[in-house]
């Protein structure tokens, strides 16, 4: 940038008629439209390469979880490809709308949730959405959909075991200084035997720690209520 | 009609997607063809296969030749093509004569459901309800198949 606005100054001092002045306008307004497209197409490429890994990574996990037949690395498998999911999800979001600083979390959401109930085909489970529109920072997005992806998959699959109906509720809310997350079930609650896998429970509260959220479990009678609250400013 | 076995054709290069799509594409009950890897050879397949269905990546092998492979397709082999690309917004206002696209990354849950819906699409010439999410049709495919039919009710 510097090189075109000294080259224009140089030739401003230079020019000696409106026609001169004329021309090296165009000309610095050519070169700069240039520069400008130039950057334009190489966020494109990012974005295109960010895309694409993120497809590939899911295509590994998919492919591997067809060769294997231990139920248990089959289940880590869909976990990992889960989580994927969830990240993937933030990428095509963040550049489907017109502003890619700030992310939608109720679309996010309702992404979300469409996707996991499709995919459990569990017809069954009713999910009931009461989402308020609220933005957070891009650069938080990805850690907040992980967590999101946590809760949503440990409702799903811890509160309705197979034969066990029920309703899911999320709730998003601006709440005084904060967005308020909930996400509630009335499914079998938190007993001993059906307690959430350990790694994804780690995910949830390292991630919370550093989106510096609280979380916050408790007993819906039936079923589990887990609310996070998010500093809409960055701290509590 | 119903019942039919959709014959599809995967145009990507990358092989582990073209791969695991192709698990998908049977999953749904449809039937690959084979994998191309370059417009050249997508066009060959199609022009001797004629597949119902292709699925075609903008950037193969030998370049961003996805588009032109997707115009020929349509227009010269009478397949129809599908769009799958992580640059949904640089496609041509006409889709190239294809009838949409799901935008990548996808998931193996918006490519099932939308493989489902086009095959009804296909073969019923109507749409069986409201464009399941990750899937967008052409403007051209959504009036021939009706969709604005189904929209008042869910507005």
């Amino acid at each position: 940038m510097d090189d075109i606005s000294d080259t224009a100054r140089d030739a401003a001092q230079a020019a000696r008629s409106p026609e001169d002045l004329e021309a090296i306008i165009e000309e610095r307004t050519r070169a700069l439209t240039e520069a400008l497209e130039q950057k334009t197409a190489l966020l494109h490429e990012v974005d295109h390469r960010v895309k694409n890994n993120l497809q590939l990574i899911s295509s590994l996990l998919l492919l591997q979880n067809r060769r294997v037949t231990d139920p248990a690395l089959k289940a880590s498998l869909r976990g990992m490809l889960g989580r994927v999911n969830a990240i993937a999800t933030v990428h095509r979001r963040l550049f489907q709308s017109e502003d890619v600083e700030r992310f939608d979390v109720s679309a996010f959401i309702r992404d979300m949730v469409a996707d996991l109930m499709g995919s459990a085909q569990r017809d069954d489970i009713r999910v009931e959405l009461d989402l308020e529109r609220v933005e957070i920072p891009a650069a938080k997005a990805a850690p907040f959909a992980l967590v999101i992806n946590e809760l949503l998959t440990n409702a799903l699959g811890h509160g309705f075991p197979e034969g066990r109906g029920g309703r899911i509720f999320v709730g998003v809310r601006r709440q005084e200084g904060e967005f308020r997350i909930e996400i509630a079930d009335d499914g079998v609650g938190l007993d001993k035997d059906a307690r959430p896998s350990g790694f994804g429970l780690t995910i949830v509260q390292l991630l919370c720690q550093q989106l510096k959220a609280k979380s916050e479990t408790t007993d819906a009678d039936p079923g589990t209520r887990i609310v996070v609250l998010l500093p809409v400013n960055g701290a509590h | 009609m119903a019942g039919r076995t959709l014959e599809v054709l995967i145009v990507e290069d990358e092989m582990l997607l073209a791969i695991e799509l192709e698990h998908l594409v049977e999953e749904v009950g449809c039937h690959p063809l084979g994998l191309a890897m370059s417009s050249d050879e997508a066009v060959a397949m199609a022009e001797s296969l004629h597949p119902d269905l292709a699925l075609v990546d903008v950037h193969l092998s030998d370049g961003p030749t996805g588009v032109e492979v997707a115009r020929k397709i349509s227009s010269d082999c009478g397949g129809v093509a599908l769009f799958m690309t992580a640059n949904v917004k640089r496609l041509p206002d006409d889709f190239a004569g294809a009838c949409g696209v799901i935008g990548k990354p996808y998931s193996e849950h918006g490519v099932k459901t939308a493989l489902s819906y086009l095959t009804y699409c296909l073969t019923e010439g109507h749409v069986p309800g409201p464009v399941p999410m990750g899937l967008t049709l052409a403007p051209a495919y959504a009036e021939l198949w009706g969709l604005d039919d189904v929209l008042p009710k869910i507005a």
